[in-house]
Parts: C-alpha cells; structure tokens; sequence
C-alpha cells in the first residue's frame, strides 16, 4: 500500500496507465465487449474560464532570463533552469554521452566542496538538485527543489554546483563505471530496446538518432572535455530559469545572487539541423529472447513545435490516442482486449519530431493489434472525424487545460515554452480558443499530410521467431539483436 | 529596461530575508455518515476551482482466497464496465471529455477510484461513483476483455520485465499467511479461473456503502455537497459488515534465502527483508526514520559506503513497506556485475550493524525531519493527491487526520528508538533474502534450415 509519502503508489495496480469512441468494433461473429454510451450523467456544459497567472519576467545583464511565478499555498520551491544547446543533441560525433557525463558530474564536487559535502548538505536541508540531458534533446535542464524554509540556504549551494563544479578525476572514473552497468542494463528493457530502434529509424544520420552513450565514448572522457563543455555551452543567454513556488521575486533575485557573475559566452545557440521523414516503410525487429510481449512504435518524422499545423495535430494526436476515451485505447484494449493500453504520441521540439502509435501486447495478439493499428491509421486519414467525437475532443483538450493551470510546475512550463519556441506572449491565452477553431477537414488534412502508410516506419521488440511471420505482411522485416547488431535471416 | 529592475532589487536590500516561522503543513478535515453507513470526509480549499474525489474501498488482495489471487484487482477494472445509467467505457470518455483525471488502483489493504474536475462539475463525479457503488452491470464478454487486459497489465509489469518477478518472490518468501503472501496482480490460473458468479458476489459483500470511505477535496460548499451526496448515495443499501482477514504472521525464527534466476537482467540484484510491526505503529515511524537515514539519497550511509567507497554497487536504497498488517523494512541493491555477492552482503550488514552499535549523527536526524516536511507538502499539491491519502488513511488505519499528524509522529523519533528498532527487527533470524541472477535467454536461429 502506499501511505509511505516516499513510494506513493509502489504497489498499487491502476486500472489505466492513463486514459473515446470506438466506431465498428471489427467483423467477428464471436461476442465483443462492446463500448456504449447511456448518455444519463449529469454534465455541466460550462467550460471553466481560465486566467493565466503570469511570472515575473527578467533579463539580467549576462543575457538570463528569469521568471518568477509566486505561488505561497504550501512551504515549497523550486527552480528550473533549461539551457538549450546544452543537451545530448550536440554532443560530438565521436562522444555520444559528454552532455549527459556533464550533468551528472556538476554534483560530484565543486571549487569548494567535495561530492560528499555537497549530498550532506544538501540532504540535510531537505532540498535535492537533479541535473539532465535527456537524449534527442537540445536541452540539458538542472533543477534544484526544497523547502522555502531554508532556501536561503539551498540555493546558493545549488548555484555553487552550477557554476563551479570542479569535475574530479576520482568521482569521474567512479561514474563512469556505474554508466558502463546502466549501458548493459538498458538491453535487458523493451524500452530501451524499441526506443533505440525507432529513433534510428525516423531520424536516420541526424543526432537526434542516438539514444545512448557507448563504452568507448565514455572511456575517452576526461575532466577537461567536461569542463570545455560546461565553459562553451552552459551560457546565460540560452538559458532560462524559472522560479515557483512560496518565494517573491525580489528574494529569489538575492538568493540567487551569484548568477548575474555567470559569465556570458557565445551568441545563441542557431536552430538545429532540420530532420526530414523517413521515406518508404520500413520494418525493424528486436529479437528479444524471452519476451512475452511484443512493443511496437509505428511512425514517422511530422513536424516541429512552430508549426502552423501543431496545433490540428494536437487535436488529430487526441483523437486517435491521446487517452483512455482515445480511438486506440477503446479499439485495441476495450473491445479487443489485446493490451493493457495503446496509445499515440506528438513529439514537437525546434526541429520535427514524430508522431508515433504505440501499445505493448502478447506476442500472439500482435497480429490482430498491427491490423488495428493500421486500421486506426487508415480511418483517420480517410474518413472525417464526426462533429461529435471532434467536439468532445476539442472539450477535452480545453477542459484540460483549464485542469492543468492549478499546478505551478505546469504553468512555469507553458511560460518556459514561450521563450524555447520564441512564441508571441499570448500564446497560451489563445491556446483554447485556437484548439476550438480546429474543424474535422483539418484534422484529416493533417492525417493525411503527415501519417503516410508507404512511409511509416515499424519497430517491435520481442520473440522474433514468432513475431518475424507476423510482420512480413508489412514489407522486408530487417532484424536485430539486442546489442543493436543486425541478425542474419534466411 | 529590464536590467534596471534587476539592479533595483538587489539594491533594495542585501540582507537576506529574516527566517521566519516554518509555514504549518495543516488541511481541514470534516467527517460525516450517512444512515447506510458511508463514510464522508470533507477537506475545502478554494484556491483553484477545482475539486478531486475519491471512493476507497476496504478491500484489496489481502481478501482473497486461495485460487482467485489477483481478483480484487481484477474486480478493480470491472468498476469501469458500466453500470445501470453509465456504459462500458462511458465513464472514461464522460471525464475526459471533461478534462477530468481518473483511475482506480488496488494494494494489498484497499481498492481506490478517483478523479478530478472543475467544481461546476460536482454532480458528474458523485454520480459516476454512485452509480457504479449501486448497480455495477457486468457481462461474460466484458468480464474476458478485461481478464485479457489485467493479463496484458501483467506481462508488462512483471512478465517482461528485468527483476519483474524478484518483489512477488520476496513477498512469497517473507510472509507466511496466504492473505499478505501473495501479490497484487495475482497468477495468470487464479485471473483465468475467475467468473461472472465471483464478481456478483465480490461486489455484493465488499461494495457496499458501509464498507467505503467517500472523500472529497477542494472548491465545494460542505452543506451543497453533503445534500448532493445523500442524493446521489443516500438509498444504496448497507450490507452485513465483511469478515476481516486475518493478517497475523508467526514469528520468523531462521533467516530465509532464494536465488532465482532472470532472463533480461543484466547484474545481480539482492533484495532484502525485515518483517515489522503494522503500519501507524510507533515503531514503524522509527523503521521509517532509520530506513531514510541508513538509505535514502547519495548521502546516505549505504550508498556512500556500497557505491562510492567499495564500489561494490551501482545503486542500493531502503524502504519501509508500510501495510494494515504485518510490514516489511526492505534494502535493495544493484550489485556491480562481476562482485562477490557475500561480500556485498556483508558490507549492507556492517551498516545495519552500526546504526545498532551507534547513534545516527545530528545531521542525519535533521535530514529526516527535512525530508519529511517536504514530502508531507508535497503531498499536499494536488487535490487529487489529497483525495487519494486521506481515503487510503481513512481505510486503512480509521484516521482521516493522520494526514495532519503523521508528520509529529515521525519527528518525535529519538536516536534511541532508532537503535532500538534497529536491533529489535534487523537481526539475522529475521531477514529474508532473494538474489536475483541474471540468465539471458539463448537467442533462436531465425533461419529454419538451423
């Protein structure tokens, strides 16, 4: 059970992962679970009416900006900062891992402080620094949260570890032993395993195809390359730090005194290089010895967060399974009962991401689920979605947002958003009346544009044995092993 | 020029602010029963026009009976499959259409349902949970598809997973009594053996309004809610009160070990178990304290010892699983590939050993404290989240206020009761442990002709 505040839901067992209308539940004669709507519950038509809080804004003379969103329900602070040009995107051809070694190494010691000071610290005052450079993205994001009680406190340390780590040999070394483990223990993940496939699939020889670091790479990193990359790339220009929380602005700007001597570097970081769909469909297996699911990823490159479709292609991405009440999840789970949840996902950064579809099902489900899946596709694409559903989704998707504007963390996102995607200023307090706007003949326009089945790229992880028949239909399989070598095939 | 404001506000004061009083970590909580027998807690905020609802059921898989493990949880999703005035499915599309939050989830201890909303939608919530509490509609077809789904919920959890079999083999080897030892998500015999009869009668004895906790928190009129809740529940019927399972374990007497073997992972991994007192127990508030000094964080004792100076781990933490019943205090450890696992095991006990011998330092202690507001405001964030613990407090240990208080409990831990505790249930003859081995699977020939 889960009263223990630190493992929340450990052990709890949740009905859905997380959460529409299923048309023709397919042409078998055997009894279907059928979904089906009584239309009895009592339901406000109102909309709630939202306001955006809006943070305070500054730029301080180093070129940083700042934003800082009150918020005193609860002793609570925490701050953001996303440096963009920071992350694994520009990691050297020949260093996959070097944004993601630097992050981790800001809090294995400082000009000041060894490792063990800085966890002691740290833990004492109850406040926790994160620091990351998630792969594909442009971004290496440090976060640093406590309690307002003390973050006076805090703070100057987590600035400490910011801009003065001293990156030691000894703790080096030590990390990189724990990263050549995780490096093996990621293979053992279906995860891991699909992710690695599908973005080399989608993203072919840009570096947004790299998902992981390598041995080699890791070995050839030294305490200078680390310190190179924090000095050239952790630059107050391209950077954002958002503060929430029980804190006021002027305080925060004293807390964080240190920053304004962060030392300005070079001009912005320019747009990354664009990605391009990948182009006639292409299927890719994992054989995954032992498996008894298959996780499969359908899809292909579609656009970029600037994009005037982005905002038809939310709506498109709800509607087909952004959800419990979406298109797949009712299909594939509801009715067919060959998984415990299928979905689809929009990922939009500066330059085009993909759209994917996805669901994990027993291996001897994957037949009927690719059928589905392709199913799904084909109906959004060609038949318009009916003014109903499109209206209930669109709802969704206001109420929503609406839902989301009670959270602080949430709402220094959307302002976050703003500055990363050089948004106009009212961006978000036009955001429910623009996903209003959105008629059936767009979504389908965007369907059609941007999900091409002669062009989709198929992955699936699992027992390749059983899976390879299964898949043929599509096209050429090419196999793999989980060490991410092709497999020979007959 | 916003550079000018910047450098105003420095100059306004270079003092820093003057500590103030720590901000009190306090929620309202009003109780209320209905004639049949429901239990009601309020909590208003009116911060966000929102408001977050729970049902929690006194029910979870320590009711089941040998041959249907798993069925509470199962039973959990059936809740989603219409009800006399909600179609399968319906409930689902009525909240997200609403840009409500939803979901069920099931422990050992209760089953819970949840969602949030905007306060105008106050009636869509209490009748979504009243219906399914009065009329739940269940049929053979739905009752397979949702078998399939809690099956496919399974594979994903456990089946397919590195280390996914490891806590079922720990819980079946620390407990003795059949109610706490086995799992949550239960064997794929006992999830297909269920039928529609067992469901009826699951509904019948445990869904009923004496046997739930109703709690609502956020943007609502306590005097508007409480009519609509005896609108919406008020004539469900009671039932006889369910048999209590009995939780009592007897005492360990010889330490327990099994090794087992795991076809995708990749590095020996020791999962380590201390049987305790029940959950909202003075000592289990102590176990706590311990398990956050001894393994919570990279300051902590055993990841400073296991992983940065022996370099005999990747990564090692404690926990106290917290349960109605008999509890656990647990260390897991991601061993470094290639190390004398009895080597491992013997530097975990060398820590357990000290805090024994030795108090935990000043600082150690003002961490606990530190973490633990923390978490406690944390907790405290989302409505939703109130709404869940307040049920689960409700259920679990009768005290929707534990919220409020849990906190003092676990600041008037001393460093004796920790050394106590320590040397209390850390001992030999009470441990159990499974070693996790990795065996990947021989990989087949694609080619028929091998």
């Amino acid at each position: 059970m889960n009263i223990n505040l630190k493992f929340p839901a450990l052990l709890a067992v949740s009905a859905v992962l997380l959460a529409q209308v299923p048309q023709d539940p397919g042409s078998k004669a055997i009894p279907i679970s059928k979904v089906e709507r009584k239309n009895k519950a009592p339901v406000s038509g109102e909309v709630l009416r939202t306001k955006l809080p809006k943070p305070v804004e500054m730029t301080l003379p180093n070129g940083l900006t700042v934003l800082v969103l009150e918020d005193h329900r609860l002793p609570l602070v925490t701050a953001r900062l996303n440096i963009l040009g920071a992350g694994a995107l520009y990691d050297p051809a020949d260093s996959p891992g070097l944004a993601n070694v630097t992050a981790a190494m800001l809090r294995e010691g400082t000009a000041s402080r060894t490792s063990k000071q800085i966890a002691e610290q740290m833990e004492e005052l109850g406040a926790t620094i994160t620091a990351q450079a998630p792969w594909a993205s442009e971004t290496t994001t440090f976060m640093a949260s406590g309690l307002s009680d003390n973050a006076t406190q805090w703070i100057p340390l987590a600035t400490d570890v910011l801009l003065h780590p001293s990156f030691p040999e000894g703790e080096l070394n030590k990390l990189k032993q724990r990263m050549k483990v995780q490096l093996q223990q990621q293979r053992g993940t279906a995860g891991f395993l699909l992710q690695e496939r599908f973005n080399r699939a989608v993203y072919g020889d840009h570096p947004a195809a790299i998902t992981s670091a390598t041995e080699l790479a890791l070995d050839k990193i030294t305490p200078a390359m680390l310190a190179e990359w924090h000095k050239s790339r952790y630059v107050p220009e391209n950077a954002v730090l958002g503060i929430a929380g029980d804190i006021k602005p002027a305080d925060a700007m004293k807390m964080f005194q240190a920053l304004p001597a962060w030392k300005a570097g070079p001009e912005k970081v320019a747009l990354p290089t664009p990605t391009k769909a990948a182009s006639g469909r292409r299927i890719f297996l994992v054989d995954r010895p032992g498996s008894v699911q298959a996780d499969v990823e359908i899809g292909n490159i579609a656009i970029n967060r600037m994009d005037a479709d982005y905002v038809p292609m939310v709506v498109m991405d709800r509607i087909v399974g952004g959800g419990a009440a979406a298109r797949l999840f009712m299909n594939l789970r509801e009715v067919h009962g060959y998984t415990y949840g299928a979905y689809s996902q929009l990922i939009a950064r500066r330059y085009a991401g993909p759209w994917i579809a996805q669901g994990s099902m027993r291996t001897d489900a994957t037949e009927g689920a690719m059928t589905e899946f392709m199913n799904e596709i084909n109906r959004i694409r060609d038949t318009p979605v009916p003014e109903k559903e499109i209206e209930e989704n669109k709802r969704s998707i206001v109420a929503g947002f609406a839902l989301s504007l009670e959270r602080p963390d949430q709402l220094l996102d959307y302002a976050i958003s703003l500055k990363v995607f050089n948004l106009p200023a009212d961006y978000w307090d036009a955001y429910p009346a623009k996903i209003t706007a959105v008629t059936a003949e767009q979504v389908q326009r965007v369907a059609r544009k941007y999900i091409v089945p002669d062009d989709l790229q198929i992955v699936a992880v699992g027992d390749a044995v059983k899976l390879k028949p299964v898949l043929d239909k599509y096209g050429a399989v090419q196999v793999f092993d989980t060490g991410g070598k092709p497999k020979a095939t007959p | 020029m916003r550079t000018a404001v910047f450098s105003m506000l420095l100059a306004g004061s270079l003092l820093l602010q003057a500590q103030t009083a720590p901000k009190p970590l306090q929620i309202p909580i009003q109780q209320y029963k209905l004639d049949n027998g429901l239990r009601i807690v309020f909590s208003e905020d009116h911060t966000a026009p929102t408001y977050a609802i729970s049902i929690t059921y006194n029910v979870g898989s320590h009711n089941e009976h040998a041959g249907r493990t798993g069925f509470a949880h199962l039973f959990e999703h059936m809740m989603f499959e219409g009800s006399e005035n909600v179609g399968k499915g319906e409930h689902m599309i009525l909240v997200e259409n609403n840009g409500g939050n939803m979901n069920g989830t099931t422990t050992e201890d209760r089953t819970n349902y949840f969602e949030s909303f905007a306060s105008n939608q106050l009636d869509l919530g209490l009748f979504l949970e009243s219906d399914r509490m009065r009329s739940l509609a269940v049929n053979q077809a739905n009752l397979d598809n949702q078998r399939n789904a809690v099956q496919e919920e399974r594979r994903l959890g456990v089946d397919n997973q590195p280390y996914g079999e490891t806590s079922e083999v720990l819980q079946a080897l620390v407990y003795d009594n059949f109610a706490n030892k086995h799992s949550v998500i239960g064997s794929m015999e006992d999830l297909n053996a269920a039928t529609i009869k067992d469901v009826q009668e699951f509904f019948r004895v445990y869904y009923a309004p004496n046997n739930a906790v109703l709690t609502l928190v956020g943007d609502f009129q306590p005097a508007d809610a409480l009519a609509k809740i005896k609108k919406y529940f008020g004539d469900i019927p009671a039932q006889p009160t369910p048999p209590a399972p009995d939780l009592a374990e007897p005492k360990q007497t010889a330490e327990r070990l099994k090794t087992i073997e795991d076809p995708f992972a990749r590095t020996p991994r020791l999962d380590i178990a201390f049987k305790t007192p029940p959950g909202n127990t003075s000592d289990l508030y102590s176990l706590d304290v311990l398990s956050t000094a001894l393994g919570s964080g990279q300051a902590s004792r055993l990841y400073q010892t296991l992983v940065k100076d022996k370099e005999l781990a990747v990564n090692v933490f404690c926990y106290v699983e917290e349960h109605r019943g008999p509890s656990t205090f647990n260390i897991v450890v991601l061993a470094r590939p290639g190390k004398d696992l009895k080597e491992v095991e013997k530097a975990v006990y060398a820590e357990v050993e000290r805090v024994k011998s030795e108090p935990i330092a000043d600082w150690e202690l003002q961490k606990v404290h530190m973490l633990e507001r923390r978490e406690t405001a944390q907790a405290l964030e989302s409505t939703l989240y109130r709404a869940y613990l307040i049920g689960e407090m409700s259920v679990i240990f009768g005290d929707p206020n534990l919220i409020n208080t849990r906190f003092g409990k676990i600041q008037s831990v001393g460093k004796d009761d920790i050394q106590r505790v320590a040397k209390t249930y850390l001992t030999e003859e009470n441990r159990t442990v499974v070693t996790t081995l990795p065996k990947p699977k021989a990989e087949a020939s694609l080619n028929p002709a091998h």
